[in-house]
């Protein structure tokens, strides 16, 4: 059984392997959970690559990912190693021209670029 | 399960000024979406003003009685 420190440094690898990252229920291809399901069609719209990593049944993970972001509910997104909510928090900075702005200057520090949507 | 008239009043319980539209998504007064005007989320973050709902809804969560929510904040405009 991993101990909080190393789950809190798992969690730390896994945010900075990731620009985008959501922590949620299911898989990006098996969602089990609505909004994990919706938050995939979210980021699916951006052209951007993003990983889902299911914490579902892993509680001692999702205590861990709840004190480290002071937020307690699943999913739980991370871009460019930066703690941003859920699509609550995101649609609103989307509507605002936030988010693309950040996406596009966190994928160009990593040479990538969207592939076309729409 | 909690009603909508339960969610508004834990809400005002932190937030007395706060105007709150709860809706049931489901029709089993467990997934709601809520929407939160107070002049308490002033100068906050938006991040900070979703924990500061959460907080609020802290006790209903963890028993059971809210199983999931959406959750829209701001700050009155005038």
């Amino acid at each position: 059984m991993p101990d909080s420190d190393s789950l809190r440094d798992e969690i730390t690898r896994e945010v900075a392997a990731n620009t985008i990252l959501v922590y949620g229920k299911g898989t990006k291809d098996a969602p089990r959970c609505g909004f994990t399901a919706e938050t995939i069609q979210f980021f699916n719209q951006f052209g951007y690559p993003f990983e889902v990593i299911d914490v579902l049944e892993n509680m001692p993970k999702r205590d861990a990912l709840s004190q480290m972001t002071d937020w307690p509910t699943l999913p739980k997104v991370f871009i460019d190693g930066q703690f941003l909510g859920d699509t609550d928090i995101l649609g609103p900075m989307a509507q605002k021209g936030e988010l693309t702005t950040l996406l596009t200057q966190a994928f160009e520090k990593k040479g990538v670029k969207p592939s076309v949507v729409l | 399960m909690i009603n909508r008239d339960g969610v508004v009043a834990l809400i005002r319980a932190q937030m007395p000024d706060a105007d709150v539209v709860v809706t049931d998504l489901t029709g089993t007064m467990d997934h709601y979406d809520i929407r939160v005007r107070s002049n308490a989320f002033a100068g906050k973050s938006l991040l900070d003003q979703h924990r500061m709902v959460y907080a609020a809804l802290e006790d209903a969560r963890q028993d059971g009685r809210i199983h999931a929510l959406q959750l829209k904040t701001e700050v009155p405009s005038a």
